[in-house]
């Protein structure tokens, strides 16, 4: 009997720690050694100590999200499971630096997206519009290299060097494209969610 | 519907005096937490969850309005018991002169609408 309680007490706790998670540590340690001692107290002071009788001390105490949350609230901490995971923008990201079908799949999903500005959605876009670049730039490589093999005032070290950037340039700007929405990403989970949805949200 | 207009309306009026409650149960004497706790929840409509004091104490502790001393108790461990400060006591006196005069002010207004 008195173990069924004492596990139903040690659980109680338990959570209570999990949920204080956010908050400075001796603030939480202050709190639950406050409740644990609530407890104590309240158990010496029961008739006959029963399993229905603890859990009525700990009904009575309330939830622990709730006793987080108003923790959170007295000592100013923001909700600490901040916001949900914004998939929509992850798979964007992804999306982005798949060459071609990926990246337009991306940008559809970059400008279907509320948590990013307008100036942050058309940055995403024309740094990735480099892989038409990219692709323009293949193209016309191959041909050239096709007919100008060996001849002319380039030589083979020049071209290389001229296929390098052509080349790397437009296969790194939508990654660096994408790695700076991904920084707007974060800097807008930090904020208090509405502050930043509304402020730059004027869409295609 | 109407119970959770209810309920957040308490929850309104309960933020900005539920601490001064505290401050007022240990103006005359010390209290441990749970005599604390339970006597305020005898108060209709104060605490709905009990636990929900601890981050109040704690608070008030942190801003210099209540300590904790530890005293032994006739049954069991010893206890963490509250008391009010200088600085408690201002606070308390503070907030029960405004609290007269916004109280009288708000009944005038919800009794007579505002006419003299």
């Amino acid at each position: 009997m008195t173990t069924k309680i004492d596990t139903l007490v040690d659980r109680y706790l338990t959570d209570l720690e999990a949920e204080l998670a956010g908050l400075p540590a001796n603030r939480r340690r202050e709190i639950l050694d406050e409740v644990g001692e609530h407890i104590v107290a309240a158990r010496a002071a029961l008739d006959a100590e029963s399993e229905a009788a603890i859990r009525n001390v700990l009904e009575r105490l309330g939830d622990p999200a709730d006793i987080a949350a108003e923790a959170r609230d007295r000592f100013g901490v923001p909700a600490e499971p901040a916001k949900p995971t914004p998939w929509l923008e992850v798979i964007a990201l992804v999306l982005l630096v798949i060459p071609f079908l990926g990246w337009v799949l991306g940008v559809v999903l970059v400008w279907l997206s509320r948590l990013w500005t307008t100036r942050d959605k058309l940055i995403g876009t024309l740094g990735g519009l480099s892989w038409l670049v990219a692709g323009l730039g293949t193209l016309s490589m191959s041909a050239r290299g096709s007919t100008a093999v060996g001849s002319g005032p380039l030589g083979p070290t020049e071209t290389s060097l001229l296929e390098v950037v052509v080349f790397v340039v437009p296969f790194l700007l939508p990654i660096a494209a994408a790695i700076y929405l991904g920084f707007r990403l974060r800097a807008h989970a930090g904020t208090v969610p509405g502050s930043q949805e509304r402020s730059g949200h004027g869409g295609p | 519907m109407v119970s959770a207009k209810r309920e957040s309306l308490i929850t309104q009026m309960r933020r900005g005096t539920l601490e001064y409650c505290v401050l007022a149960l240990l103006r005359d004497q010390p209290r441990y937490g749970f005599d604390l706790v339970r006597t305020l929840a005898q108060s209709d409509g104060l605490v709905t969850s009990e636990g929900t004091i601890y981050p109040l104490l704690s608070r008030l502790r942190r801003d210099g309005l209540v300590t904790t001393t530890w005293n032994e108790s006739p049954s069991g461990p010893p206890r963490r018991y509250y008391e009010l400060t200088g600085a408690g006591h201002q606070a308390l006196e503070l907030f029960t002169s405004e609290w007269d005069r916004f109280t009288s002010a708000v009944d005038r207004l919800l009794t007579q609408g505002g006419s003299p």
